[in-house]
């Protein structure tokens, strides 16, 4: 990365200056989404309703998972505010982007009519008050700010410089 | 040693300084993995022991006495207890009603069973206009479940429709499910012929009442008064219309669907202000409704119970012969 032909060196600079702002911009905004769907999601109770309006998981993996989802999105919202593993954390995130996508195409492909319950909420709707659109473009921007640590997980006010990693 | 040789030596070295620090990279990036993997066990499993702290492992004890009130809501109290009164609303149908009963059912009948709640059933059915199989499968099970606080059952069996709850939109509550849920109940043979006598008459009304009777009123109201009043008006009272507007809704005298009916429409108008009935699940202590924290949370409900003074069932228990006639 670092021997690059002098004559791209000016462009270069520019993004490596730029780049760990980029970076640092992600972090805070995936944790931002990350937090504000764990919180939304309480109490548990109603975030277990809407896994099992999915109607995938047999009783007992929907309540697990209805108690511990919001607690991992709390979880990696934490390692992206201290960044700490930036690059494994980014691509947690965009992973379980992906996931949350292939629930929802799930949900559409099965005729179901639920809310993605992403940010609390979820259960049954009207069939025309589903927003799995939108529910899928916002995933794929969420899971893009991931992605985009997983590739430059370089970043200012991060705990991995701190522990010597993408200085 | 020659240049080549030198040459070749340092580039050895080089190679092998930078080796060394690929590996020492590689660790360092092992270590701060695994110091983010121990962040997420911890924050997980600490919040899930907390989440989860104060549920029970479930309440398999006697249950308090079961009591059939006019109207056809059941208090779980035994004689002479004074203590909050919690009432619970519950659509059959309804997901968040099951994840209420799942989480704090079991909490409400020790409570009972303790004397330190008086729990009051009024199961309704605020998805008796939906579509079917939406409203068909509610209004069977409410009546079933009330054919089944005949036999003194309803606390059993409020569970077993609850835990059988099928997902909203599909068939179920199938007549035949109903009855074999009955029998696994502690009533007797008689009890469980005549549960399934009325079942099959209510099964009946059900059928006629969202398949025919209703499509018929709601298009001729949708005509008359306009979508947008309609959007307004609860069931009874697009009933009493209909009643007076050439659909007769005397076929549901007498029945257990009827009454449900009937419950749900007096649900709306027995409160009022921030109290007011909007949907299910709905828990009232002494007449003031709960917040989700306090409703869907078993520590929030175990506090909202011990904090709450005596309350007063507002309804009369059954007179003998039971049967709503």
């Amino acid at each position: 990365m670092t021997d690059t032909p002098d004559a791209t060196r000016q462009t270069t600079t520019r993004w490596e200056t730029v780049q760990p702002w980029i970076s640092l911009a992600c972090r805070l905004g995936l944790a931002a989404v990350l937090i504000t769907a764990a919180v939304t999601k309480f109490p548990p109770a109603l975030s277990v309703q809407a896994v099992e309006a999915y109607d995938l998981f047999p009783t007992d993996i929907a309540r697990l998972i209805g108690y511990t989802l919001p607690l991992f999105e709390i979880a990696l919202a934490l390692l992206l505010l201290l960044g700490l593993a930036t690059r494994y954390s980014g691509a947690v995130g965009a992973i379980l982007m992906v996931v949350f996508i292939a629930g929802i195409i799930s949900a559409m492909a099965r005729g179901l009519s639920i809310d993605c319950g992403c940010f609390g909420g979820g259960g049954q709707v009207d069939p025309e008050e589903t927003k799995y659109g939108v529910s899928i473009a916002r995933d794929i921007a969420f899971g893009a700010m991931g992605a985009f640590l997983a590739i430059w997980p370089r970043s200012p006010f991060a705990l991995d410089r701190v522990l010597g990693l993408y200085r | 040693m020659g240049s080549e040789a030198r040459k070749r030596s340092r580039e050895k070295l080089r190679e092998q300084r930078e080796k060394e620090k690929r590996a020492a990279q590689r660790k360092k990036t092992l270590l701060v993995v695994g110091i983010a993997a121990a962040v997420v066990l911890l924050v997980v499993g600490i919040g899930y022991a907390v989440l989860t702290s104060g549920q029970g492992d479930g309440y398999e004890g006697p249950l308090a006495t079961q009591t059939l009130q006019e109207g056809g809501s059941v208090v779980m109290a035994d004689e002479g207890v004074n203590a909050p009164v919690v009432e619970v609303y519950a659509d059959y149908q309804c997901p968040a009603c099951r994840q209420f009963e799942l989480l704090n059912g079991d909490l409400l009948k020790e409570r009972a069973a303790s004397g330190e709640a008086i729990v009051h059933y009024r199961p309704v059915s605020i998805f008796a206009q939906q579509e079917v199989p939406i409203s068909s499968n509610s209004l069977r099970a409410g009546a079933a479940a009330r054919a089944a606080a005949d036999h003194d059952v309803f606390v059993e069996y409020n569970d077993l429709l609850f835990e059988n709850q099928p997902t909203e939109g599909r068939e179920g509550f199938s007549v035949e499910e109903l009855k074999e849920w009955f029998r696994q109940t502690d009533a007797d043979g008689t009890a469980a012929d005549e549960f399934d006598e009325r079942l099959d008459a209510e099964a009946e009304v059900v059928t006629r009442f969202t398949e025919e009777f209703l499509p018929a009123l709601t298009a001729d109201a949708t005509e008359e008064i306009g979508e947008e009043t309609l959007g307004t008006m609860v069931l009874t009272d697009l009933l009493s219309w209909g009643a007076a507007n050439g659909h007769d809704p005397a076929f549901l005298d007498g029945t257990y669907t009827g009454e449900i009916i009937d419950a749900t429409g007096t649900a709306y108008t027995r409160y009022s202000g921030d109290n007011m009935f909007r949907g299910t699940p709905a828990v009232y202590i002494n007449g003031e409704l709960l917040d989700n924290n306090a409703a869907m949370t078993t520590r929030g409900l175990s506090e909202a119970i011990a904090s709450a003074g005596e309350g007063d069932v507002d309804t009369e228990p059954m007179g003998d012969g039971g049967e709503a006639e």
